[in-house]
């Protein structure tokens, strides 16, 4: 070890050295107190290179090649739905959040009478500040994401948009969609209000249709063949923990594909 | 670095080695492969007739250093959507002040109400569940169906998620533009519009109208509508919209 070698590591000295703003030093510290225990610099380098890999590589696009980009291409608004879709889901996802704070889902009796379920959602319409409202965005979230993925599918497929290489994000959109409706279906239920009950007994039914694993199904999803309690909290588990894991994952890898193959080409 | 270092002192700064190999360290593919074998030397020997390939593609295109016809996510969709993205939070939130969701009663088994719907998007699953009518019943057992018509309802709903999902195995190629294929928009037409008539079929009691002729009206009309797409698209091919894209198409011709 030479002497020269430890001045090279004496970063103090160097941001001495250097006249730096305030915010270039509270910046530095912080990166260099980090990479100290991390070694953010190794990582940095990765993404780093990620990042050209993705950005340098970019394709050129046929509106390039044949020297028709100052042509509008009709269809193009039609092109955010997809992000429609997603802003969709963050806003229902943060009311959501919300409302999970006064709900709460219990004692599903089906007489009548008004369950602790159904009491928590009056309470948030009636007594809760601008509870009625967060209710009112969460469900207008959930419509317009599931009405913009709709739509999002059609553009896909009438701008061909689903060929080679896509038919994998295609897939994955399938799924997506299918996620979507079973989360609309099972925050339907939460309420436990006429509607919520008459759907799930359509639900229940549907599933004992299923040929084979229909009895099984039933008992997975619905915590048995009549509504009860155990409906209710499965609906719930499914609404607030497995598909919000799940469905923001898909959505990622959704993302993530579109991001490396680029937008198809209107041609 | 200091000069007067030799370069087999393990350096920590993340110059030289760090956990990012440099590229003269990097052994080729063909190097791994001579470690391994079965799947994994095939998988190698894969990989490097995949880089041969690419770099062939590469060199004998046109483009420079670019070879995926598409255009960026990143920045061009982005910064447009992310523009778009206040304009749209904004309209949920308009949206959901000027229309409160209501309250039913609470749930009571004891009373069925008059109509029983899932939300409106669920409509078309929920349409198929009521085509019983058309539920085949064979001779052989008597004129007893196969399955029960829930059974078959639920099936309906696998075959039409189904389809959906195999369109890109069934439609190959490149065109891309309706006009291009008007037997595939025709087909999409159809599926669009169906969507729309099974909905309403699922209703079928909240919509004044004899409920066998909306049955037929449910299958009519779908199959009428692809009937226009593709006379239409046909025409526009070759009449006045094939002029107006006369630039584009001689660029590339309609196969
Ligand atoms: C939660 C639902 C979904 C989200 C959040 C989502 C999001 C996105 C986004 C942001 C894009 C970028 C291009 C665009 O915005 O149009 C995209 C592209 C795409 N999506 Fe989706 N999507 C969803 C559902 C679906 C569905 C249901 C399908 C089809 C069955 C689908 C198939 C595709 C395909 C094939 C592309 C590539 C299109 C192209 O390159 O032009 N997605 N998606």
């Amino acid at each position: 070890m030479s002497l020269e070698r430890k001045d090279d590591h004496d970063h103090k000295g160097w941001m001495k050295s250097r006249e730096l703003s305030p915010l270039e030093t509270i910046y530095l510290t912080t990166l260099i107190w980090l990479d100290k225990r991390l070694r953010v610099v190794d990582y940095l380098e990765i993404l780093e290179d990620l990042y050209y890999k993705v950005n340098m590589q970019m394709p050129k696009s046929h509106t390039e090649q044949y020297n028709l980009d100052n042509k509008f291409w009709y269809w193009y608004p039609l092109y955010a739905l997809g992000s429609f879709s997603t802003i969709a889901y963050i806003v229902a996802a943060i009311s959501g959040a919300l409302l999970g704070f006064y709900y709460a889902p219990a004692a599903a009796a089906a007489d009548g009478s008004a369950t602790v379920a159904y009491d928590s959602v009056l309470l948030i319409m009636g007594q809760l500040n601008l509870g009625y409202f967060l209710r009112s965005v969460h469900r207008w979230a959930a419509q317009i994401m599931v009405a913009a993925v709709f739509l999002h599918m059609l553009r896909v497929y009438f701008t061909g948009a689903y060929k080679e290489p896509r038919e994998l994000n295609w897939l994955i959109g399938i799924i997506l969609i299918s996620l979507t409706l079973v989360f609309g279906y099972t925050g339907y239920l939460l309420p436990w209000s006429q509607l919520s009950y008459w759907a799930g007994q359509i639900g229940v039914e549907m599933s004992l249709s299923i040929p084979l694993i229909g009895e099984w199904v039933a008992q997975l999803m619905f915590g048995g063949f009549t509504l009860s309690q155990a409906t209710l909290q499965r609906m719930y588990i499914l609404h607030v923990f497995f598909l919000p894991f799940i469905t923001t994952a898909v959505i990622a890898l959704h993302i993530g594909i579109v991001w490396m193959q680029g937008i198809a080409e209107p041609h | 670095m200091s000069d007067n270092e030799s370069d087999d002192d393990v350096r920590t700064d993340g110059s030289g080695s760090g956990i990012v190999a440099p590229d003269d360290e990097t052994p080729s593919w063909s190097e791994r492969k001579q470690r391994t074998q079965g799947l994994s030397r095939l998988t190698y020997e894969y990989f490097e007739r995949g880089r041969r390939e690419d770099q062939d593609l590469r060199q004998q295109s046109d483009y420079v250093e670019r070879d995926v016809l598409a255009f960026p996510a990143w920045p061009h969709e982005m910064m447009r959507n992310l523009a778009l993205t206040s304009f749209f939070v904004g309209m949920i939130l308009f949206v959901a002040a000027a229309l409160p969701p209501e309250m039913p009663n609470p749930a009571n088994s004891g009373v069925t109400p008059a109509i029983i719907l899932p939300d409106w998007y669920l409509y078309w699953s929920f349409g198929l569940l009521k085509l019983g009518p058309l539920n085949p019943d064979l001779a052989i057992l008597g004129g007893q169906k196969i399955m029960a018509d829930r059974t078959y309802g639920v099936l309906a709903n696998v075959v039409v998620v189904g389809f959906v999902a195999i369109v890109p195995f069934l439609n190959k190629g490149s065109a891309r533009r309706p006009v291009e294929q008007p037997f595939w928009a025709a087909v999409g037409m159809s599926g669009v519009v169906f969507s729309l008539t099974i909905a309403a079929l699922s209703i079928k009691n909240l919509i004044p109208m004899d409920s066998h002729l909306l049955f037929d009206l449910t299958f009519l009309v779908p199959i009428v509508s692809a009937t226009i797409t593709y006379a239409v698209l046909k025409t526009m091919r070759e009449g006045y919209m094939f002029t107006l894209n006369r630039r584009y198409y001689r660029l590339r011709p309609p196969k």
